[in-house]
């Protein structure tokens, strides 16, 4: 294997797939990228068993092959070399050197075949889905999937495609992001996939927003890809609890309130609410919101904002740090509330959004004692 | 000393009265007392065939003249107290002036004793009456002999036991005494053997390790506390330790050896959840209190106090055990303990770690694994926490360990977690405050009949503490709210184990139940060995375990806290 590339071109190649390198694994070979020729350069994979990414990126290839390379290493020598062509030549199943001008190195890499091989997925049968509508589902919802371990389903964000829209869901059980984006048509049949936040954290990162990406899926992956990118991720097992049926319908009460003021008042109200619990207490009345926290061995603190408010009066406690993530995600400056009951979720919309999306979060309220 | 009196009647009748003298030990025990109560500095005692044939009582005290030597062998003759009045406060273990003649009145006694060094008086007794009265030449002090025990009086023979047995008794009254008055040569022999030879010792923790070796005195753990004018001191072992070798009591009052079953059970509750059911600890304890606020005069025996205020006195011993419990010297230790019995005349200053190591400066209660899921730290509106807190490491994801001036500290984390949580239950239990997070989707629980009955009994309790359940016939739980007491929290798993453990144990614990649910969802809901922390949970954890009560303890009396003495790695790696 013998190729050519410029500096600028390695170091895109690694800025896109190293994040997809585990920074501590049990199996040497993952520690390496996997850098093989192609007709067009050379494409360059990392993967931690669950994500894998893949990217391909223009060089002069004078004969084919592949090998893995440690990619921490070549990271490092790719961040300190000069701009000048870079020479990768690989003799043998191991050992690799790199020559720019006078530099030369070389690394001890391992073979080809210890490196896995990626899912099969079938992209015969895929989704079209701009890069840019899949971003805005994703920075929107993923922040609310549960980082624990109890219920591994909640671990994802449950994407749905359907024929007129596609939606994405996520909850930690106390809370719950919601988005719905109405589409032309996405090409394959309806379905129901649970992806891992991280997988969809890679996605928003490594595709411009204005290019198509192919989706598809194998036996429990997804892959997505664009024309010189690829990742494709594990899919966590379903049923997704049925969420539709906890979003209520029947919230009378309705505040809308200045989202940033709003915000402000959470934050300071959660300086002095219980470090295990958060929790705050909010009154609604005409035209006002009142705060207030107490916490023991610690004090109190008290504010108030208007608001307008339709409906009798509700005393309802929170978790303040649920509402102020909720709150940093609305993407209006004046955001509509509604409540049934001190017991009874409560909903955060955006008011007044231009946008084809609809968005609704959802918070459970902390039982207040008196 | 003041001259011998015998007590007007209206005194007498004033004293708790009762026959003193039961068995050898007793006798032992009252000439052992009249030779401390006149000021000896160094006391022989010789027994044989466990006092029925021979007790010898000899001591440099003040000796007595002749005319006192005659009068002490009468009934109430006393040179200790002289009115009602004097009975508050006293401070002499005799003061009824009974036990010599109630010594003479069923033996032979020999009296030799002087004032002054040169000229004494012999004296002899029998059946309590005055044989013979003559000169002898001694150094100052007194030696008492008692023969023919129970010579005139068969019945009491016949409840004597075995010579043996009739020593062990004594020697377990010369052991009381001998912890009281450490500062007292103490010598004895029985049938000619050595049995007690105790140097005069500066501290409690010295006289524990002549009586029972080093390292067993190195093993308990110093008490030294002041509640208003009630100053507890003495040693007391490690919970980790208890019911591993004999139970010692020792209680004292004001220099008294007394039994007081309140202030033991008060001692006891220090230890509350720290032992294992059944399991009791050896107390070796002083009671400092003012003169008024005890009655000595209540038991034939003077075994036995009563206290003008119990209850405070009770709660000034748990609460100085429970301090002491809760310095890390009360953590089992490796190797050899930095400090050396004798040296400690001022309880150890210096070796004994409080637990303000573990304090934040700012004594805040620190939270566990404080960021809740998915929420991002920077918006939480935290004030950074620049306390000091030592770096940590986190060892095969189960231990904590940090560093000291005077050794390496290794914490358990689930033990510590467990810890923090039990007193954080603990604590919404008896304020009643529960704080509760609502469910999106209520968890569902299918029980076998023996959790179902669990629930049932605990049903408030999980209520209290923040679980929101509902019955749903048969053994199907819906549970549709949770406390939240750390981000890690699986409630439904730790509902299930606490009723699994529950409904598998067999034997009721003494505890309340709220502190048995308190301990076992504790348990359940701590992290767990094993699981991976963060650098900030780390923080967390020792901060909220430094703000515990008891952070040297689990729920269960494990060890939370191991300390390492650099003594000890240094003597591994042969640097002494
Ligand atoms: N070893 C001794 N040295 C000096 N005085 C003694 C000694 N033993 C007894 N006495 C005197 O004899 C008195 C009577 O002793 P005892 O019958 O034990 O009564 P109590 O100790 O209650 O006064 C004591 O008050 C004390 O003055
Ligand atoms: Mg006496």
């Amino acid at each position: 294997m013998r190729f050519t590339i410029t500096r600028e071109k390695l170091q895109e190649g690694l800025s896109a797939v190293t994040a997809s390198i585990p920074a501590k694994t049990t199996l040497p070979v993952l520690a390496n990228l996997l850098v093989e020729t192609t007709e067009r350069g050379i494409r360059l994979s990392g993967t931690d068993l669950d994500i894998a990414v893949s990217t391909e990126v223009i060089a002069d290839v004078d004969s084919q092959g592949a090998i893995t390379i440690p990619a921490k290493k070549l990271a490092e020598i790719a961040r300190e070399l000069p701009s000048a062509p870079v020479r990768v030549s690989a003799t043998g199943e191991q050992r690799v050197t790199l020559e720019c001008g006078k530099t030369r190195f070389r690394l001890l890499g391992l073979p080809k075949d210890e490196f896995p091989s990626f899912p099969s997925v079938r992209f015969s049968e895929s989704w079209r889905v701009r890069s840019g509508d899949l971003q805005k589902l994703i920075s929107h919802t993923a922040f609310a999937a549960s980082t624990e371990e109890s219920r591994p389903i909640l671990n994802g964000v449950l994407w749905e495609m359907r024929p007129g829209h596609m939606r994405m869901v996520a909850t930690n059980g106390h809370r719950l992001a919601k988005i719905e984006l109405p589409l032309e048509s996405v090409g394959a049949p309806s379905a129901d996939l649970i992806v891992p936040p991280k997988a969809l954290e890679q996605i928003r990162r490594l595709f411009a927003a204005e290019e198509d990406l192919e989706i598809a899926r194998g036996d429990n992956h997804l892959g997505f890809r664009s024309p010189f990118t690829a990742v494709f991720t594990r899919l966590i097992e379903g049923p997704y609890p049925n969420y539709e049926q906890v979003i209520p319908r029947d919230n009378e009460r309705v505040a809308v309130a200045d989202r940033n003021a709003l915000f402000q008042a959470l934050k300071r109200m959660s300086i002095i609410a219980s470090d295990q619990t958060h929790r705050i207490r909010l009154a609604f009345n005409a035209g006002m919101v009142k705060f207030s926290v107490q916490t023991p061995d610690l004090g109190e603190a008290q504010d108030e904002l208007s608001v307008s408010y339709e409906g009798d009066p509700l005393e309802i406690g929170f978790n303040a740090s649920y509402l102020l993530e909720i709150l940093r995600y609305m993407p209006t400056d004046e955001v509509r509330m509604t409540f049934k009951a001190p017991e009874r979720a409560a909903t955060v919309e955006p008011m007044g959004w231009s946008d084809p999306a609809k968005y609704l979060c959802l918070v459970m309220p902390l039982r207040l004692v008196d | 000393m003041p001259r011998i009196a015998v007590l007007p009647n209206t005194v007498v009748d004033q004293i708790a009265a009762g026959e003193v003298i039961e068995r050898p030990a007793s006798i032992v025990k009252e000439l052992l007392e009249n030779a401390l109560d006149a000021g000896a500095r160094s006391v022989e005692i010789d027994v044989t065939d466990g006092g029925r044939s021979r007790i010898r009582v000899a001591d440099d005290g003040t000796g007595m003249p002749r005319d006192d030597a005659i009068l002490a062998l009468a009934r109430h003759a006393t040179s200790k107290i002289r009115r009602t009045d004097d009975l508050v406060g006293v401070g002499t273990f005799g003061f009824r002036g009974e036990a010599l003649a109630a010594i003479a009145s069923i033996s032979a006694i020999e009296i030799e004793t002087a004032a002054q060094d040169g000229a004494g008086t012999l004296l002899r007794a029998e059946n309590g009456e005055v044989r013979d009265v003559g000169e002898c030449s001694r150094r100052r002090g007194t030696t008492v002999t008692v023969t023919r025990v129970f010579s005139n009086t068969p019945s009491r023979l016949t409840f004597l036991r075995s010579p043996r047995s009739e020593w062990r008794a004594t020697a377990d009254a010369l052991t009381s005494i001998a912890l009281a008055r450490r500062d007292v040569r103490l010598t004895a022999t029985h049938d000619g053997r050595q049995t007690f030879a105790l140097a005069p010792v500066s501290s409690l923790r010295g006289r524990v390790a002549a009586l029972w070796g080093g390292a067993y005195a190195d093993g308990l753990v110093a008490v030294d506390d002041v509640t208003g004018s009630i100053h507890v001191s003495g040693l007391v072992e490690r919970p980790g330790d208890a019911g591993t070798a004999a139970r010692r009591i020792f209680l004292s009052v004001n220099g008294r050896t007394v039994r007081d079953h309140g202030i033991v059970r008060a001692a006891e509750a220090a230890y509350r959840s720290t032992l294992p059911a059944g399991v009791r600890p050896s107390l070796l304890l002083e009671l400092t209190v003012p003169g008024d606020l005890v009655d000595v005069n209540v038991h034939p025996m003077k075994a036995e106090v009563r206290f003008r205020d119990r209850w405070m006195l009770e709660r000034a011993v748990e609460a100085a055990i429970r301090r002491a419990l809760g310095t890390h010297e009360s953590a089992p230790a490796l190797g050899s303990r930095a400090w050396s019995f004798g040296g400690t005349q001022n309880g150890g200053v210096g070796t004994v770690v409080d637990t303000e190591v573990l304090r934040r400066a700012d004594g805040g209660f620190g939270p566990l694994l404080d960021t809740p899921p998915g929420s991002a730290a920077p918006d939480s509106a935290r004030l950074p926490d620049d306390a000091p807190i030592p770096p940590l490491v986190q060892l095969r994801d189960t231990y904590l360990m940090f560093e000291r001036d005077d050794g390496i500290v290794l914490i358990d984390q689930h033990s510590a977690h467990e810890r923090v949580l039990f007193e954080r239950f603990l604590g919404t239990l008896e304020r009643g405050e529960a704080p509760s997070q609502r469910l999106l989707f209520p968890l569902t629980l299918h029980l076998g009949p023996a959790e179902a009955d669990a629930f049932e009994e605990h049903q408030d309790l999980f209520t209290a503490l923040g679980f929101e359940v509902e019955g749903f016939g048969g053994h199907t739980l819906i549970i549709r709210a949770v406390p939240m007491p750390h981000p890690r929290f699986d409630a439904e798993r730790c509902i299930r184990e606490t009723l699994d453990a529950l409904a598998g144990s067999r034997f009721a614990s003494a505890a309340p139940r709220h502190e048995r649910l308190a301990a076992t969802v504790a348990c359940k809901a701590a992290i767990k060995a094993g699981d991976a922390l963060s650098a900030a949970e780390m923080r967390a954890l020792f901060s909220a375990l430094g703000a515990t009560a008891l952070p040297a303890h689990d729920v269960h009396g494990r060890a939370t806290i191991v300390h390492v003495p650099w003594d000890e790695v240094d003597r591994r790696f042969g640097r002494r």
